[in-house]
């Protein structure tokens, strides 16, 4: 897949248990865009992600997903990945026995295809290159996948598998959360160093720290499962002075939270 | 009891005219009288009353020619080992057995060891695994046909790992494999033995025995692996007494599809001593697996460590127990044990047993034990970077794995067992 890529959400309503979590969630993500969607804890951030991916725990029950024109929600989870869809997660799973480097090179290679693979030689030096530009020891190629890992190592090695597997859309959720503000600016520099046509950024946090590194071209502020405001850059600036009171004063919203709508 | 009078009269002129010495005779004939006075054990999670345990004969079959196919994956390539085969309680090959005794050691089959080293197999046999330990140890100790025995001298070390293989094609005769390592003061050795049956056995009865002695400051390892088709009932026991500061480690790999009750470990005997298990069991079809790794702490700061990871499919049945055991005066040691047992399919079961029994105020112990499926959250991770759910899934599988089947050094062996799991996960 070439060109200019782009992420239609329309009407998303997700359920989590048979509890509805999303009510509603339309979003336009284009190549060369960087979108933030922020917003207090428990409003429905990390179930937009999750539910993106195609997570199991979670139900759509209502509204579109569109890839490229390629409808999302039809497709398993590891198609949604080989369409070119990214999900760096905020609590990526430990898996022992299995090497970081193959897992990587099985994901690459799936992604790219059959007869598509890329020669063992050259993965290696490339995923060398890419762990240099991450301050990762090179011993992490070895080390079992995320095992042992530390918060924020755990944070560079979904960034790493970012930058190998080069999705079209790519989605962080919270990938600042747990960095102190080293580690933070090594993160944001590999994100930022994937800006490109043919990529299109959603970053999910809380912070607006991470926007100071990563610059948004929109921002997007999530309550009650909605998207209740979008901006740009200088919404992200008006929360940073005045916080989410504010807006909940604004929008009518006593708790922003999704429980408090049931 | 089924087959055991007429057994009493003839076995012992089968064997002498075998040439065994007299004092096999004699233990034969003790150990025949504790099977015909025992009832048949009873296993807590292993019910034997509906399995053949008469499947069995005093006279070994004719060893055919169909071992070679059997044994060939597992065998080392020539000259990297020296390796014995054995095919239905027979020798049917030894290779590069004498480049061990260049330093003293000694590789060959355990029956004409009885005769040649007398001394030390009058000594030896049945102290680790006792003959009336139970009814089909028993039996075994009557009855049992040839193995492996090994002895290194002080303060020899063979770097080269030794290699049995044990080979059964013919149904109903019985499998009757016996070893035994001596390994003295500061002396290190390392064997691997496989146990095979062609797929074509009907009933059989399959009782093996190790016995291993571990000096002051030795070192042993045994890595076994067995693959006995769904028609065969199994029974072990191996077992180690390790001396001060010695040292034994145990591999083990259970892929049987018939019905197993396997049981391993050592007796810490010394101070310092220490032991450390591997155990894999892959169940498939309807294998039954049973796998208890015990420990025994006597002396005073042992330490012992047990890993064991089991993948049950189909509508197999996989028990693991481990069992540490430390007694009054064993102070300073510590026991160490994981279970995990993945089920792969829902007609599946596995339990994890860790037993832990404690007479001594002053030492340390832990477990972990889990048993459950593959995590959801595992899956969708790997399946979100573009891994098929098959392909994730065999990853889980493998990465599970792995930890134990890394334990195995000789590579042709590694990659045999490897094979093996691999046709059985197909």
């Amino acid at each position: 897949m070439t060109g200019v890529p782009e992420l239609k959400i329309s009407g998303l309503r997700v359920s989590i248990d048979g509890k509805e979590i999303l009510k509603g969630v339309d979003l336009h993500v284009r190549g060369g865009e960087v979108h933030a969607i922020m917003g207090p804890n428990g409003t429905g951030k990390s179930t937009l992600a999750s539910a993106l991916m195609g997570h199991p725990k979670y139900t759509v029950t209502d509204g579109s997903v569109m890839l490229d024109g390629q409808d999302v929600l039809a497709m398993h989870v590891d198609e949604r990945a080989r369409a070119g869809l990214f999900l760096a997660m905020q609590y990526p799973s430990e898996v022992t026995g299995v090497s970081n480097a193959n897992f990587m090179r099985m994901a690459l290679n799936a992604r790219r295809g059959e007869g598509q693979e890329v020669p063992v030689l050259k993965f290696h030096r490339d995923l060398q290159n890419k762990m240099k530009a991450l301050s990762m020891d090179p011993e992490f190629a070895q080390r079992y996948l995320n095992e042992g890992f530390s918060g924020g190592e755990k944070k560079r090695n979904e960034i790493l598998q970012m930058s190998v597997l080069e999705p079209r859309i790519a989605i962080l959720d919270e990938i600042d959360s747990g960095l102190d503000i080293d580690a933070l600016r090594i993160v944001a520099e590999g994100v930022n160093a994937q800006k490109r046509p043919e990529f299109g950024l959603l970053m999910i946090t809380h912070y607006q720290r991470l926007l100071q590194y990563i610059q948004p071209d929109y921002v997007h502020v999530m309550m009650q499962g909605r998207i209740v405001r979008s901006g740009g850059r200088e919404l992200a600036e008006e929360l940073e002075a005045k916080g989410y009171d504010w807006l909940k004063a604004e929008l009518g919203i006593a708790d922003e939270t999704v429980s408090a709508t049931v | 009891m089924r087959g055991v009078t007429q057994l009493s009269g003839s076995f012992e002129t089968y064997f002498t005219q075998q040439g065994d010495p007299d004092y096999l005779i004699e233990a034969r004939r003790k150990a025949m009288r504790s099977y015909e006075s025992l009832d048949i054990p009873r296993f807590e999670k292993s019910d034997l009353t509906h399995r053949n345990l008469a499947a069995f004969k005093i006279e070994a079959a004719a060893a055919g020619n169909t071992w070679q196919a059997i044994a060939d994956p597992y065998l080392a390539q020539d000259g990297q080992s020296s390796v014995l085969v054995i095919a239905d309680g027979q020798v049917v090959l030894k290779r590069g057995l004498e480049q061990v005794e260049a330093n003293g050691a000694v590789f060959t089959n355990l029956r004409s060891a009885a005769v040649s080293h007398r001394k030390l197999v009058e000594k030896h046999l049945g102290t680790a695994v006792s003959y009336d330990e139970n009814q089909l140890i028993s039996l075994q100790t009557a009855l049992w046909r040839d193995g492996a025995f090994i002895y290194v001298p002080s303060g020899v070390t063979l770097t080269e790992p030794l290699q049995l293989i044990c080979v059964t094609t013919a149904s109903g005769h019985g499998s009757f494999p016996r070893n035994l390592i001596i390994a003295e003061a500061s002396s290190a050795v390392t064997l691997y033995d496989a146990y095979l049956a062609a797929e074509t056995i009907t009933d059989e009865l399959h009782v093996g025995v190790t016995e291993v002695v571990v000096g002051p400051d030795a070192h042993v390892v045994v890595g076994s692996v067995q693959d006995f088709p769904k028609a065969a009932t199994t029974i072990l026991s191996r077992r180690a007494n390790v001396g001060k500061n010695g040292r034994m480690d145990w591999v083990f790999g259970e892929l049987s599809e018939g019905f197993t009750v396997a049981d391993f470990g050592s007796v810490l005997q010394g101070d310092g001593s220490k032991s450390t298990s591997h155990a894999i069991a892959v169940g498939i079809g309807r294998a039954h697996i049973d796998m208890t790794a015990r420990m025994i702490h006597i002396g005073r700061f042992s330490e012992s460590d047990t890993m064991a990871r089991g993948v049950m499919q189909g509508r197999s049945n996989g028990v693991y127990r481990g069992f540490t055991q430390i007694h009054k005066g064993a102070s300073g040691s510590d026991g160490q044990q994981t279970e995990k047992l993945l089920m792969l399919s829902p007609q599946s079961r596995a339990d994890a047993i860790p037993m832990l029994l404690i007479d001594e105020n002053d030492v340390k112990c832990g477990h972990a034990a889990s048993v459950g499926q593959i995590s959801e959250d595992q899956l969708f991770y790997l399946m979100s970077r573009g891994i098929s759910e098959r392909d994730a899934k065999a990853m889980i599988v493998w990465g599970f794995l792995q930890p134990v089947l890394a334990e195995i050094s000789i590579e042709r062996m590694r990659e045999a067992v490897t094979s093996m799991l691999e046709r059985k996960m197909a």
